[in-house]
This record gives C-alpha cells, sequence and structure tokens, in this order.
C-alpha cells in the first residue's frame, strides 16, 4: 500500500463523481449523434449523395455495333471487321513512366521514342491515342510491360482477304468504321448499324470499372451478300493485271456481267492497291475506274447503230452498203477505214467494223430514232448501280446533232461511257432486246428488263457480233474453245482538252455462249503502247475470262472443242475509231 | 473443495478487462482489413509503393504486431511509475515537437511538418504527445489539487503550458492533434473538479479562441470554408469531402459490398488515413458504420468505468489517466467521424486503431495497455493482492 500512500502525500484531491458521469454522457451523447448523422446520410439524404457521385464518375458510352460483313454470291467473305486494340495514355498520373519503360513502349509499338514520349506526357489532354488498331499479339506485349497510365480500347478493324483485288469496288472504312469510298460507302447505312450506350462507372484514372447499366443494346450492321463471285473475281483481276502490264498500259478494267439477270459478277482494275495497309494510297487508285471513268467506246457502238437501222426497216443484215472505199466524206470531215473495202454487207460493216458502213447507216436514221435508240439502251444516263461516284457518261441531245456528229456518233465518236454502263448496255443482244438493270447485290429473281430492241433484230446482231471472233473478223483472239462467242472490238482515240490525240483506250465487248449466252465480259485498256487495237490487247483477255467462267459454271459447251480457228497472220485486227 | 475447482478459473479469467481487449483487437483487426480494401487500387498503381497492392496492408500488419508488442511491455509498467515518469516524458514530447520542426530533420508531407524520419521508421511526435498530455493532465491534477480553486495557481500554469505545446502544433501544422491535446487538458481538469466559474469562463473563450484561430489562417479557413458547403466547390475546397459523402450516400444499410468502394479508386484522397471511414461507410454501409462506433463507445465505457473503480480506490493519478485516455480516444474518434460524415472541418487526425500509421497504432495501443494496467492493479487492490 505504499503506492496509496504517496499518492495521498501530494494532498487529497477529491474527483467528484457526478463531472465523470457527466463527462461521460456528454461523449456518448456526443456519438450518438454520430450514429444519427449516419442515419441521415446513408438513409435518408442517400438519393442526392448517390446523384451526386454518378455525376463524377457515371459515364455514358457508346458500345461499338459490329460492322456487317460483305461476302460474295455464295457467302465466300469479301470485308470482316475484326477485333483490334487501341493503345491509349491517360495524363492523369501519379507516377510517371521511367524512360526504359517508353522506350520499351516504343517499341513494342514500332514508334518513335520520342514521339511516344511527347505523346505520354501531354498534360493538355487527358486522353490520347497512342497506336490505334494493332492486332492482338502486339498489344499483349504493350499490355505485359505495364506502363503506367498506357490502356487499351478494343475496336474493329475492316479486313478484306480479296486485298488488292476488290480494292475499288469494295471501297474502304475509316478509322471509325465508317464506309469511305466503294459499297462501303454506298452500303454504310445497312453495314454500320447503331451503335449501342450503356451506363459504366470509371475510376478517376478514366478505367471502366463497372457496368452500371445497358441504356442501349447495339444494333450490329447486317450482313450483305454482293453479287460477286469471288472465283471469277480473281480471274478477271489476274488477267486485267496481266493485260494492263504486259501492254505497260495506264490502266485497265473488267467487269462480267451475269446476262440473265444483269448482275455484276466480278469487276476489277489495275493498278490497284491493298486496302489492308493503311497507307493512304495515291487517288487514282482509290477509283473504281470501271464506273467512274469515261471513256469513248468507238466501234463498240457499232452494233447498236445495225439493231437501230434494222429495227427501223431500212436494211436487212445482207442489204450491201457502198463503203466508198474507205473514205467518206460526211460535211466536210472525211471518215476512214483501215481495212477498205468497195462494198460490206451489214454483217461484214460489223466484222470488219467499216466506219463508213457504221456512218451510212447511222445517217439513215432521224437523230430521234437513234438518239432514242442509244438511249433506251443505256448511254448518257447512270446504271442503277448506286455506286459512289459513277459518271454517267455523255449523250448530246439528238435535238442539236449535226450530220458529222451522227456520224462519228455510229461508230461511237462523240460520246463517253463506262465500262459498266457499255457492258450492261451488251444485255439487249443477250437477252432477245432486252436491257437488264446492274446489280452490285445478289438478286434473288432476275431483274425485270426494258425492251430497246425486237427478239429477231437482237438475234440477228449476235449473229452478226459472232463474225467478229472469226478469222475474218477483228478479234479472232477472243475464240474460245467449246464456246461460240459474240462480241465487238473497240479501238478509239483518247481525247484531251477537246482533240483527239495518238493514244488509245483499246475495249472489247462480248457474250458467251453466243447460242444463249450465260455472261457478257467488257474489257477495257488505257493506253496501251505498242499494239492498241482492241482484237489485240482486250480480245484474249476476254477470252481467258470467258472462258474460265463459263467452265467454272459448268455452262453446256455450244461448239465442238475444235472449234478455234485462228486465221494466218494478218491484221483484220486492226480497227480505229 | 468443488466449490474451489469451480471458482479457480473464473478468477484466472478476470486477472484483466476481457471487454476492453476484444473490443479494442476489433477495432485493429477491422482497420487492417479495410486499410487493406482502401489502400489497394493506389497501392497498386503507385510507383511509391513499387506497384505492390499489399504495401499498405504488410506495414500496417508490422504496425500492429508493433503496437501489441509495446503494449504489452507497456503493460509491465507500474502506474505509480508512469506517474513518476509523467514530467519527464512530457518535456521529451516538447522537444520532439520542436525537432520535428528544424528542417533537415523533420519531414514535410502535404506541406505538414510532422514526422521524425528514424532511419526505417517515421515517427510521428505529435501521436506521443497525445499520450504524454494524458500523463502529465492527470499528474498536474493530482499535484495541483489542493490549490485547485485559484485560477493563478492551478489553471494558468497548465493553460500556459498548452499555450506552448499548441504553438509548436500549430506550426506543423497539426490543427487535429492540438484539438485533442486541448480536450485532454480541459476534461482532465474539469474531472479533477477545478473551480467550475472559470470552466463556465471557458465555455465562453474557448469558441472565440477557435474563431480567432481559424480566421488567423488562410489554409485553415479554407478547410472551413470547404466544411460548410462542399456541393459549392465540390472540385475544389469541397473536393474531399463531397467525396467522402458520396460514398456514404453509396453505402446505404448494408453497403456495396467489401472491396466494391468506387470513391478509394483515386477519387478519395487519404481513403486509407484519415478517411478510412468513408470507405467503410461505403463498403460496409451504416451497419459498418454503426459497428465501429459502437466498438469506440465500448472503449469509453470500459475506460470510465475502469477510472471511477479507480477513483473508488483512491488512486486519483489512476483514475483521471484511464479517464484522460477515455476522452482522447473518444474525442480524437469524434472528430475523425464528424469530418468524415461533413460535421466538422478537416483536421487531419486519424480514427485511433483503424486508420494507417505506424506511429498512431503503436501509440494507441500502449494507451490502451496502461488502461489494462490500471484494471488489474484495481483488480488486485480489491483482491488485497500487492500490485
Amino acid at each position: 500500500m505504499s503506492y496509496n500512500g504517496a499518492l495521498k502525500t501530494t494532498g487529497v484531491v477529491a474527483l467528484p463523481p457526478w463531472r465523470s458521469s457527466l463527462l461521460f454522457l456528454v461523449l456518448l451523447l456526443g456519438l450518438c449523434a454520430l450514429v444519427g448523422r449516419a442515419v441521415y446520410l446513408q438513409g435518408i439524404h442517400n438519393d442526392f449523395l448517390q446523384q451526386k457521385g454518378d455525376a463524377r464518375y457515371g459515364r455514358t458510352v457508346d458500345i461499338v455495333a459490329h460492322r456487317g460483313m460483305i461476302t460474295d454470291r455464295y457467302g465466300e467473305p469479301l470485308a470482316i471487321s475484326t477485333p483490334v486494340e487501341s493503345v491509349w495514355a491517360s495524363s492523369q498520373q501519379d507516377e510517371a513512366a521511367t524512360p526504359e519503360q517508353v522506350r520499351q513502349l516504343a517499341q513494342a509499338l514500332g514508334m518513335d521514342a520520342r514521339d511516344v514520349k511527347n505523346r505520354l506526357f501531354d498534360d493538355s489532354r487527358d486522353f490520347v491515342y497512342l497506336k490505334r488498331q494493332i492486332p492482338p499479339e502486339q498489344a499483349e506485349k504493350v499490355v505485359r510491360l505495364e506502363v503506367p497510365g498506357v490502356s487499351l480500347h478494343r475496336e474493329y478493324r475492316r479486313y478484306y482477304p480479296g486485298a488488292d483485288m476488290t480494292a475499288q469496288l469494295l471501297g474502304f472504312t475509316d478509322v471509325d468504321d465508317n464506309g469511305q469510298e466503294g459499297i462501303e460507302l454506298a452500303l454504310q447505312e445497312l453495314l454500320s448499324g447503331k451503335a449501342g450506350s450503356e451506363r459504366v462507372i470509371k475510376d478517376r484514372r478514366g478505367h471502366i470499372v463497372e457496368d452500371v447499366a445497358s441504356i442501349r443494346a447495339p444494333k450490329p450492321g447486317s450482313d450483305l451478300a454482293l453479287s460477286l463471285d469471288s472465283k471469277m473475281q480473281y480471274l478477271a483481276f489476274r488477267e486485267i493485271k496481266l493485260a494492263v502490264e504486259q501492254h505497260h498500259a495506264k490502266a485497265g478494267s473488267i467487269v462480267v456481267l451475269d446476262a440473265k439477270s444483269g448482275e455484276v459478277l466480278a469487276l476489277a482494275n489495275w493498278p490497284s492497291y491493298n486496302p489492308n495497309n493503311r497507307d493512304k494510297p495515291a487517288t487514282k487508285m482509290l477509283r473504281n475506274r470501271a464506273v467512274t471513268d469515261l471513256f469513248e467506246p468507238g466501234s463498240t457502238i457499232k452494233p447498236f447503230t445495225v439493231a437501230t437501222a434494222l429495227e427501223a426497216g431500212k436494211f436487212t443484215p445482207d442489204s450491201v452498203i457502198n463503203t466508198e472505199n474507205g473514205v467518206f466524206t460526211v460535211g466536210g470531215r472525211k471518215i476512214h477505214d483501215t481495212h477498205p473495202y468497195a462494198s460490206l454487207t451489214v454483217a461484214q460493216v460489223i466484222q470488219h467494223s467499216s466506219n463508213v458502213g457504221a456512218a451510212k447507216m447511222g445517217l439513215s436514221l432521224s437523230p430521234e430514232t437513234f438518239g432514242s435508240s442509244l438511249s433506251e439502251a443505256g448511254f448518257g444516263t447512270a446504271t442503277g448501280s448506286a455506286f459512289p461516284g459513277e459518271a454517267s457518261g455523255k449523250l448530246r441531245d439528238y435535238h442539236k446533232w449535226m450530220p458529222i456528229e451522227q456520224a462519228n456518233m455510229s461508230f461511237g465518236n462523240g460520246m463517253s461511257v463506262n465500262l459498266l454502263q457499255l457492258a450492261r448496255a451488251y444485255t439487249v443482244f443477250a437477252n432477245g432486246g432486252e436491257l437488264k438493270p446492274v446489280s452490285f447485290l445478289r438478286q434473288d429473281a432476275p431483274g425485270v428488263g426494258k425492251r430497246v430492241f425486237s427478239e429477231t433484230t437482237a438475234r440477228e446482231v449476235r449473229d452478226m457480233l459472232e463474225l467478229v471472233v472469226q478469222p475474218g473478223g477483228t478479234a479472232p483472239q477472243a475464240q474460245i474453245k467449246g464456246y461460240r462467242v459474240a462480241g465487238k472490238t473497240g479501238t478509239a482515240h483518247k481525247v484531251e482538252g477537246g482533240r483527239y490525240v495518238d493514244r488509245y483506250v483499246a475495249s472489247f465487248v462480248g457474250m458467251a455462249p453466243a447460242s444463249n449466252p450465260r455472261l457478257i465480259v467488257a474489257v477495257m485498256v488505257d493506253e496501251p503502247t505498242g499494239e492498241y487495237y482492241g482484237g489485240l490487247i482486250a480480245a484474249p483477255s476476254f477470252s481467258n475470262v470467258m472462258g474460265s467462267a463459263l467452265r467454272l459454271l459448268n455452262v453446256p459447251n455450244d461448239a465442238p472443242l475444235g472449234n478455234v480457228m485462228m486465221p494466218p497472220a494478218g491484221d483484220d485486227a486492226k480497227e480505229e475509231t | 473443495m468443488h466449490t474451489a475447482i469451480l471458482k479457480a478459473p473464473r478468477a484466472a479469467l478476470a486477472e484483466y478487462d476481457q471487454m476492453l481487449t476484444w473490443v479494442v483487437l476489433a477495432l485493429l483487426c477491422i482497420g487492417l482489413v479495410m486499410v487493406y480494401s482502401a489502400s489497394i487500387a493506389t497501392a497498386e498503381d503507385s510507383k511509391f509503393t513499387g506497384f505492390h497492392p499489399t504495401y499498405y496492408l504488410v506495414r500496417h500488419g508490422i504496425f500492429i504486431f508493433v503496437g501489441l508488442a509495446a503494449g504489452v511491455a507497456a503493460f509491465q509498467v507500474k502506474v505509480e511509475t508512469w506517474q513518476k515518469l509523467a514530467p519527464w516524458l512530457f518535456m521529451a514530447g516538447v522537444l520532439l515537437l520542436v525537432l520535428v520542426l528544424i528542417p533537415g530533420v523533420g519531414k514535410s508531407v502535404n506541406g505538414s511538418r510532422r514526422w521524425l524520419s528514424l532511419f526505417v521508421i517515421n515517427l510521428q511526435p505529435s501521436e506521443l504527445m497525445k499520450l504524454f498530455a494524458v500523463l502529465y493532465a492527470a499528474d498536474y491534477t493530482v499535484r495541483k489539487g489542493v490549490v485547485k480553486h485559484t485560477f493563478v495557481k492551478a489553471f494558468l500554469p497548465m493553460f500556459s503550458v498548452m499555450g506552448l505545446v499548441g504553438a509548436l502544433l500549430l506550426l506543423e501544422p497539426d490543427m487535429g492533434a492540438f484539438v485533442v491535446i486541448c480536450s485532454i487538458a480541459i476534461c482532465t481538469l474539469w474531472l479533477g473538479g477545478f473551480n467550475l466559474k472559470v470552466f463556465g469562463m471557458l465555455m465562453f473563450a474557448l469558441p472565440l479562441a477557435f474563431v480567432v484561430l481559424i480566421g488567423s489562417s488562410p489554409y485553415r479557413m479554407q478547410r472551413i470554408k470547404g466544411f460548410w458547403d462542399p456541393w459549392s466547390d465540390p472540385f475544389g475546397k469541397g473536393y474531399q469531402l463531397s467525396h467522402a459523402l458520396i460514398a456514404f450516400g453509396r453505402g446505404e444499410w448494408f453497403g456495396v459490398g467489401l472491396g466494391a468502394s468506387v470513391e478509394k479508386l483515386f477519387y478519395l484522397p487519404e481513403a486509407h488515413t484519415d478517411f478510412l471511414l468513408a470507405v467503410i461507410a461505403e463498403e460496409l454501409g451504416f451497419v459498418g458504420v454503426c459497428v465501429v462506433i459502437l466498438l469506440f463507445a465500448g472503449v469509453l465505457v470500459r475506460a470510465f468505468a475502469i477510472g471511477r473503480q479507480a477513483a473508488f480506490l483512491d488512486r486519483q493519478f489512476a483514475a483521471l489517466l484511464a479517464q484522460g485516455t477515455a476522452v482522447w480516444l473518444a474525442v480524437q474518434a469524434m472528430i475523425n467521424i464528424g469530418v468524415n460524415m461533413g460535421v466538422l472541418p478537416t483536421k487531419g487526425l486519424t480514427l485511433p486503431f483503424l486508420s494507417f500509421g505506424g506511429s498512431g497504432v503503436v501509440v494507441n495501443c500502449i494507451a490502451v495497455a496502461i488502461l489494462l494496467r490500471i484494471d488489474w492493479e484495481n483488480r488486485r487492490m480489491m483482491r488485497g493482492q500487492t500490485i
């Protein structure tokens, strides 16, 4: 008890118990008050506070809708959206990345280290992309580096298995997956679908930590089946590329149509580019020349002149026309034939591609009859394919035609067409005089045609077109083993600044099997060097594509296999319009 | 024979205050779990922690271990010894408070110079000072008991000493510690039965002094403004508080679930120290907050009971020490909780036993050990045993 004794020596301190009780009570009341405050905050005022919280870190974010796939007519994919990762950085960091991390990151991304550093430490923005749309395996490398503030963002990127084969036809999408060119642009509405949105909670660094509610589910874009046949597309692309390269031409296009339905089975251009490569190709590569570029068709128009003249009853296929030994003067201008003849039958005019003969037949018609016949065959108006940037072609109003213009028009000068338009016009000869609508989308039933010529006329002209590929015609190289071919060559001077120059467009449009055409193939080669006749430049490509395509479709032969007869070396192929 | 066997274990169990022990252990455990939960996201994303998500968990665990060890050691010290040491410890505390202000010796964090760097650990002298203030105030009150009705002899020396300590603390600045130490001093004098009239005067003088104190510093003024209406400037002055309040609102009655707090994801600063309760409120809801407050009430009840028991046994120093400790822990907890709930301005005070912080946890453990020692001595005296 020594302790108590020691305490007492310092003086007696009476501790009043009531003071202790009062203090205890006050402190206990304080704790009770805090419980009361907690009830208010957590049970009564909580809606307001949660609303404030939601304003701080609740965000509505878009959910990217999956872009629809584009396939060919058999479901082969032509354009697919594949998931990719985009790397972004947030500048709101407590800790900065070390120089070593920056270097590794730059290496993983294949970027300049200084560029990465600048973006990473850009305080002016909360959110900055380092690199968009990298493949998953590269993204994994980036994640493994664990650089502070660097995150991934899922995006979709368009992949085109056909690469340069279908480049201009399909077009491409931008980095936000919106169609920019071609089919991608034309059918943007259908393909893109509708982005959804959802409510999420983000942490202060911008990472989504919780999905609160889905506001609207994303509506994925529709998958679209084109009318294209990818095997035929490959054939067409290979041949046009070969033709352009072989003849050192500027460019070339090829169109394959289903003769019955008007569907586009193949459409290819060269030069082309790889749309999977993000490097921006030159503008001239982007153009779908077969649809957007115009050229003077030349002799490929002659069958329409002849058909109109036959339809008017002024000629029969066997009518003889004085072809004036190859020179004929209209309104002070001379019209020449490459192969001068004193006279030719109507069929021979087509076979030898006589300008004089065609001009005489054209001039026998009233401008109204001739002009409206060309219009009805689709010249001078867009094809209705709805392809972005399609050029409609020029056909002057027949009210203002001068005789020389009418004569020129008879063999395809003084007007312009695009290749698709030209190929489509030939459906009239393949379908008993009916013009078919063209389509890039697969059709369940053939489109309803529009009658331009009578069935008899169409058949008569088709018979004449068969002569073109026979020995003595301008395009024996267009012949195909086992199939009868009907077609027409075209070799036209190019027009530059309103004047004809010594550069050419060589073309060939044809159909097969001639007995009951299934396909129409139109080939156009722009500025070949050296030889430039359609029968030499375009006809071989036609033959290769058409022959392979017919075999691909298992079209029954309508000629014996030994049908191909090449003429002794001659210059029948030459023509110039 | 039989009765002796039955009674033996009960007597052995009653050697110490079990309720207080379990309450404090519960608080320490909740603290450990919640410090981990509150710090995991920031620790994982910070270079300062070396990107270790368990950085704070490991350290807090070590602090608790050291605290328990220190508590066991402190339990061995007689209350009599504490009384003898009280003035010396207090002087040592003042010395540390001076040291911490010397540039190069004291370490500054977030504009406050509160830490002394001792090789591996950072010592926070203001935490120690709270314990020393309790000891000193109890000893002072006992010594001045004979003159308790004269203002000059009984009150003035204490006020001068507190003025000095207060000035040192405000230089750091550590307003929270100052308020706690003032509360301890005044409450101990009040318990000691000092003149009622003086306390009546203090009821007027103290609020006035606080107003002057707050008005004198833009730093404190800003905190007051932020507290008054956090929604008027929620991204500036009211940022911290508004996020704490949002955490309470999100928690509702049962919380969003352990680990599911959003506020701790870089929004709420000091989530693992001063604003730990906000994270508890968000993750464990009103239930969690109530459990914490009830546990503190448990500490308060036991500490006062021990104090009154000591007073009953005529152990004035022990009685004042126990009740002073109760005032310290309760006031600090109440201020911290009040700050979290937006009823008091932001002070920079931790929640005893729960918040992350080595000095705080260790000193709190020592304080509880002293309480248990007083109780142990009480029990022995009641049984007529020697101490």
